[in-house]
């Protein structure tokens, strides 16, 4: 699955650590979702997308 | 200096180590059972094991590493133990073909506990390769 994550993530200036800790994960997690070997839960999904102040997750994710 | 507070958990396996320790001074009171996995008893066997529990649960405890188990963590387990389970059977298979060619010898607790290791082995490494892949 391809993802911005890398790129909002970049815009706000958090770092992969922050952005685990935001959300509840580990920062091999969050490696994982941005290198799209992860496919996240609805749940993480949102959760991320909320930390990256994005409205959808379509703009976030992408199938 | 962060101080640790005991959780249900940590309790719960320090009792379980206290039993098995109480457990294990029972049966050498009774003198149940001898040469047991290179000890002298079951009973010391028992009491060796509970000790061991008692400090690694001191070790984690003291241990300030935060551990979190997110929705990756589980999923990989979860395909871990798909694995491991199907070691089991494959290798319970093999066990059948090697004892109608030659009958197995060695004793229950020992197969046991050479069993019990390979499959932790066995999970280990399927957790670190599956962990590369997702």
């Amino acid at each position: 699955m391809k993802t911005k994550i890398t790129f909002y993530r970049n815009k706000l200036k958090i770092t992969q650590e922050e952005l685990a800790d935001l959300v509840g994960v580990t920062r091999q997690t969050i490696i994982s979702l941005e290198q799209g070997r992860y496919n996240p839960s609805l749940e993480l999904a949102n959760k991320i997308t909320k930390v990256l102040k994005r409205k959808y997750i379509e703009e976030v994710f992408k199938i | 200096m962060k101080i640790n507070k005991f959780n249900s958990r940590e309790i719960a396996r320090y009792t379980f180590a206290i039993f098995v320790i109480l457990l294990g001074v029972f049966f050498e009171y009774l003198r149940l059972g001898d040469k047991f996995l290179e000890f002298e008893s079951v009973g010391s066997w028992l009491i060796y094991i509970g000790i061991v529990m008692i400090a690694v649960i001191t070790i984690q405890f003291f241990n300030n590493r935060k551990r979190v188990v997110d929705e990756r963590a589980i999923f990989i387990a979860n395909k871990s133990t798909r694995i491991v389970f199907l070691t089991i059977i494959l290798f319970a298979f093999l066990i059948m073909i090697l004892d109608g060619i030659h009958p197995i010898t060695m004793p229950y607790h020992l197969f046991m506990s050479w069993l019990i290791c390979g499959l932790l082995i066995v999970y280990f490494i399927s957790y670190k390769i599956i962990s590369r892949f997702y």
